[in-house]
């Protein structure tokens, strides 16, 4: 088990070491960083200068582990409209996306479950084709139109909650439902088969032959072994979100990390971007990393990689 | 299963009772004024930015020297209780006793030449050096008595007073540097800011110690609240919710819609501000060649149904500018200008003439209101120019702009409600940032314009230099732009010209 | 499925099949009796039919605007006309033709990503399905880092940096997603490498490069067509994500992304700008799933739902 752990582990550590080497290429590509920072009306020498004040005239691999020394200790610069550390922009904005990632993905959770359950039960019949359909449909609806339906029908025509922004409780509402949306059709996938699997196995059969009622079977034996892949598929799709959450917080004005990145990119402020970049895949590779070993310490078959 | 199903089914409905009567976050009863726009100031000082949100924001939170009046157009005491032309270059001023800044410090002569001072060094870095250039330096002369020394005469001086050139407190400024005090920045005027979140918005509170005599009035309004809602339909969705009190630039078709929702008010209002296309004439940006040519540029404003535009898209009392300023402005006219009415065959033929025959393809970046940009490639692409339309964001427009990358950019300017040509001129002509014709001819004769002193001549010398301007179509002036104001009934507002909502002066019903 | 892929990769290839060699009659018997194949069939047939021959059937020129005709609602409508059957949008150009025009770049951006993806995919998946070991290792972990990148986010910097453009949105696209092409191909080709008939190749003495194009891509193709299939889908809907956000295709060209976006101002007072492009985009992924999804069925029964 520690074997598998460490070599998990390294595996996460040199995917996370590429992902920077990305992300410090993304902020190198957007232009010469002297030139943004010093300004547009800054003469050459002011550039030069701004250049070797930076540390911009060093070699790019020193740059890099410079750079890399920095955000290891979450240090990111500063942004180029906003003129503040990147770290404050973002931390200000990260419980934003975090407390919509988390209800958008239990939204998901709790419809898609439960649907994949019933459409194993009654595998075949109507209940599991409507669970299929929905799936397939689902699927094919833009998150962006998704959420703007949302908005006119329950803000603006019902005026049950709130268009957008974060004020209250409320706010967050509509765009989880728009962005759990997104997940529901593979949770619902991953524990329809997941139960279909168990529900044929031997000890199924023979709780079923104990004369146990279908619901007990269900619930308490299936359900519990079914749900292992289910929860291991939720940290990633927790990550998934977190990325997706771009859309969403675009729609609803939430001012969340990923509204921070798209409005970062429509302004040329790459130090913003590469940082966004950086800590949802950094988040990304953890939760990964945590639902391999979990998966593992659960069902011993998986260790063997 | 069923059991499941059912306390979820449960929980749902609570949750629904529980949502019913969604709070309202903004109104009358809370004596809170909500209102929304699209762009953010990247710093909320005064000089450090050049957004429309940024200088309403000025005029709430900080005191000029002097007010221009525009019910009667004459220019009255604010800071500066009098003031007198020592001669064309010096102007001396007298500073009002017992201001107070929002932290209780007084306000003094030694504010005044601060401010005006650090504006001018380069180490400010001012956003819009038109606003100070015309400054040399200042220096106090008395216990309450300040010289300004003009670097040539400049008559436009007590415009500029009047508007973008607002008094820092130096204490607090020099305590708290330019980035303490973009973030909590301290002025004398009606209203405080008490927050400024970046990427949200600003909140400001009625300054109930606001100096007696001022004659911009005393606030009413309790709180104001400024929201950063980038799209138009969001704003649009929140005032109709109760979520925000006041939105402006609204579309004119929703304009229209609007004006049969019960609950608001709609108003349209000429602004002074143009909507242009500057045209890269220096070829300096990629795939700019043809714009080197006049008669290229001149084939683009025929290209161009302004008319059309107007009447359709922009209405609500907008005017056609053929002139590079606002017509109303002081030494703006359009009198002896080269027009470019709509006539896209004498485009083509000017195309032809200049090596074009088949048109060519271009890139058109813009900012805000995409609908009159994509009009625009729309009228291009009839006489055979190819453009591609790049929306960004202002603060990147403006830098991909003055790095001289963007060959067509559909600019609008609202000359900081400046009312003197020079405000708008001074931008894109004097040799600044903006300025992406770099022709030394027009900078000189705008120059001499900007500092005659006798009234008649500078007109003639303003005619002359927009002649010239027109001339060589170094942009394409299309319209002003009208505002439409939409806001809850309750609440009582009177839009100015010059673009500059005024809080205030609001208040409730 | 390998037991051993981390979480992030299972996640990846959750709709993944089996490869199997089916016949062409059991393929065709099964297709006529797949109603969700079938009706996404003729469903996606007729779009690019008619994406096809655009000029011959679109009423009007789609970049012809008449700002006196702005905003004409469409002939269901009472204040509609049959000049315009859709209407016409904010320029007074026909919403029709925008539309049917619009499905050309749709379609294009589907299929050239595809292209792009599944050519990068493929070679990826198949060494390392086929050489194992190292090589596996290594490109495994390519794709675990292409997987913890977030991809809207990356694909709205880089088209931001690439300059927003049709070709723009086509590149970055196919260079990032790749991934799911990568992981089924490599499980495809893991489960042929070892047969029988490859290590006879292997002893008369063929080549690695011709073993791979004779023997195991002809043997990998029904997956692969599922996967672009499936893909193709996801391009399109990132497409119309990136255009939503303003960092896609760029205007005057009518993509349905675009279209969305651009109609949402006028969402309250004039749905119908919102609602024709966000209904002909849902049409189109979800025929194009409904084959996929089929076609899946179809090739590989025993994974039947």
């Amino acid at each position: 088990m520690l074997a598998f752990t460490l070599r998990r582990l390294v595996v996460a550590l040199s995917v996370a070491f590429t992902v920077s080497v990305i992300a410090f290429a993304l902020l190198h590509l957007s232009g010469d960083l002297a030139i943004t920072i010093a300004g547009p009306e800054a003469s050459p020498a002011q550039v030069e200068e701004v250049r070797h004040q930076y540390g911009l005239d060093r070699p790019l691999p020193i740059q890099y582990l410079d750079w890399l020394w920095h955000a290891a200790h979450l240090d990111f610069g500063n942004s180029f409209f906003f003129r503040e550390s990147v770290t404050a922009l973002i931390s200000e904005r990260m419980p934003v996306t975090m407390r919509l990632g988390a209800i958008a993905l239990t939204l998901s959770l709790v419809v898609a479950v439960p649907l994949g359950v019933l459409a194993a039960v009654y595998r075949g019949t109507a209940i599991d084709r409507l669970a299929l359909s929905f799936c397939v449909l689902g699927q094919a609806i833009p998150t962006f139109c998704l959420g703007l339906a949302l908005i006119i029908v329950f803000a603006v025509n019902l005026r049950w909650l709130p268009v957008s922004g974060t004020a209250t409780w409320q706010s967050y509402v509509l765009p989880s439902v728009a962005l759990g949306w997104y997940a529901i059709p593979a949770v619902m996938r991953l524990s329809r088969n997941g139960m279909l699997e168990v529900l044929s196995q031997d000890y199924i059969r023979t709780a079923r032959a104990k004369g146990l009622s279908p619901t007990k079977v269900v619930l308490k034996h299936a359900l519990r072994n079914a749900i292992i892949p289910v929860v291991a598929l939720a940290a990633v799709q927790f990550g998934f979100m977190l990325g997706g959450s771009i859309v969403v917080e675009a729609v609803f004005s939430m001012h969340g990390i990923g509204h921070l990145a798209w409005e970062a990119i429509s302004r040329n402020d790459f130090p913003v971007v590469q940082a966004v970049v950086l800590i949802l895949a950094g988040i990304y590779i953890t939760l990964t990393f945590l639902a391999d070993v979990v998966n593992a310490l659960l069902d011993p078959r998986m260790r063997v990689a | 299963m069923a059991f499941v199903r059912s306390h979820f089914s449960s929980a749902l409905a609570a949750a629904l009772i529980a949502l019913a009567p969604a709070a309202a976050h903004a109104d009358k009863a809370r004596d809170t004024l909500v209102y929304a726009s699209d762009t953010e100031a990247e710093n909320v000082g005064p000089y450090h930015n050049n957004v429309r949100e940024g200088v309403i924001i000025a005029r709430h939170a900080f005191d000029n020297l002097i007010f221009h009046d525009l019910a009667t157009g004459k220019y009255q005491p604010q800071l500066a209780t009098s003031w007198t032309w020592v001669d064309p270059q010096t102007l001396d001023l007298t500073i009002r006793k017992g201001v107070t800044f929002h932290n209780g410090d007084p306000l003094t002569a030694d504010d005044v030449v601060f401010t005006l001072n650090w504006a001018v060094s380069p180490e400010a870095k001012v956003v819009t050096k038109q606003n100070v250039a015309w400054i040399k330096s200042a220096e106090k002369i008395g216990d309450d008595k300040v010289r300004i020394h003009l670097n040539g005469p400049f008559p436009a001086a007590i415009e500029y007073l009047s508007g973008p050139v607002v008094i820092y407190p130096q204490k607090y400024f020099e305590k708290v540097g330019l980035d303490g005090f973009a973030k909590a920045p301290i002025g004398s005027g009606p209203y405080k800011i008490t927050a400024v979140t970046p990427g949200k918005g600003v909140t400001m509170e009625k300054n109930t110690n606001y100096w007696k005599d001022s004659p911009l009035g005393q606030p009413s309004i309790g709180k104001l609240v400024f929201r950063i809602i980038p799209d138009q339909e969001t704003q649009l969705a929140e005032l109709m919710t109760g979520g925000v009190d006041w939105i402006w630039r609204v579309q004119a078709d929703q304009a229209k819609q609007l004006e049969a929702a019960p609950n608001l008010t709609v108003l349209a209002a000429e602004t002074m501000r143009v909507g242009f296309l500057q045209l890269d004439a220096q070829g300096a940006s990629p795939g700019s060649e043809p714009l080197k040519d006049p008669r290229v540029r001149q084939a683009i404003a025929y290209a161009i149904d302004r008319k059309a535009m107007l009447d359709n898209l922009v209405r609500g009392g907008a005017r056609i500018m053929n002139s590079a300023c606002f017509i109303d402005q002081f030494g703006c006219t359009d009198k002896g200008v080269p027009r470019y009415d709509y006539d896209p065959a004498k485009a083509k033929k000017l195309l032809a003439e200049a090596g074009y025959p088949n048109g060519f393809s271009i890139d058109l970046y813009a900012y805000r209101e995409r609908e009159y940009a994509e009009a625009v490639i729309g009228y291009l692409d009839a006489v055979g120019i190819k453009a591609k339309l790049n929306f960004l964001k202002y603060a990147a427009m403006r830098e991909l702009s003055r790095a001289n990358k963007t060959p067509i950019t559909f600019q609008t300017w609202g000359s900081f409600s400046v009312a003197d040509a020079s405000a708008f001129t001074g931008v894109w002509f004097k040799g600044d940032a903006d300025d992406r014709a770099r022709d030394q001819q027009v900078t000189d004769m705008l120059k001499k314009a900007d500092t005659t002193v006798e009234t008649e001549a500078r007109l003639a010398a303003y005619a002359e230099a927009l002649k010239v301007i027109a001339e060589r179509a170094y942009l394409v002036p299309l319209f002003s732009y009208s505002s439409n104001y939409a806001f809850t009934k309750d609440l009582e507002f009177s839009a100015q010209p010059d673009e500059l909502p005024r809080f205030f002066t609001a208040r409730w019903k | 499925m390998s037991e051993t892929l981390p979480s992030a990769l299972k996640a990846a290839s959750l709709d993944q099949a089996p490869p199997r060699r089916s016949a062409l009659s059991t393929f065709l018997v099964g297709s006529l009796g797949h109603g969700g194949l079938m009706a996404g069939a003729i469903v996606l047939a007729a779009i690019v039919l008619i994406a096809l021959a655009a000029p011959l059937v679109a009423p009007h020129d789609p970049y012809a605007q008449n700002l006196a005709r702005r905003l004409i609602p469409p002939v269901w409508d009472a204040r509609g006309t049959w000049d315009h059957i859709l209407g016409t949008d904010k320029l007074g150009r026909d919403y029709l033709s925008r539309l049917i025009y619009g499905a050309r770049i749709s379609l294009l951006i589907g299929s050239v990503t595809v292209l792009i993806s599944g050519t990068i995919g493929t070679a990826i998946g198949v060494c390392a399905g086929y050489f194992g070991g190292r090589v596996d290792a290594v490109l495994s972990y390519l794709v675990t880092t292409r997987l913890a990148l977030p991809v809207v986010l990356v694909a709205l910097a880089s088209a931001a940096l690439v300059g927003s453009s049709l070709q723009g949105v086509i590149v970055v696209l196919g260079l990032l997603l790749w991934d799911r092409f990568a992981v089924v191909t490599r499980a495809a080709t893991q489960q042929i490498a070892g047969s029988d008939y490859i290590a006879a190749a292997k002893a008369i003495g063929c080549s690695t490069p011709r073993i791979v194009l004779t023997e195991i891509l002809p043997n990998i193709l029904n997956p692969l067509i599922v996967v672009a299939t499936l893909e193709m889908a996801h391009a399109i809907l990132l497409e119309a994500a990136l255009s939503f956000l303003g960092l896609g295709v760029q205007p005057p060209l009518p993509s349905w992304g675009l279209m969305i976006s651009e109609g949402k101002q006028y969402m309250f007072f004039s749905p119908w700008v919102i609602a024709i492009p966000a209904v002909a985009l849902v049409f189109l992924v979800l025929a194009i799933n409904l084959v996929g999804d089929g076609l899946r069925d179809v090739t590989a029964p025993e994974n039947r739902n």
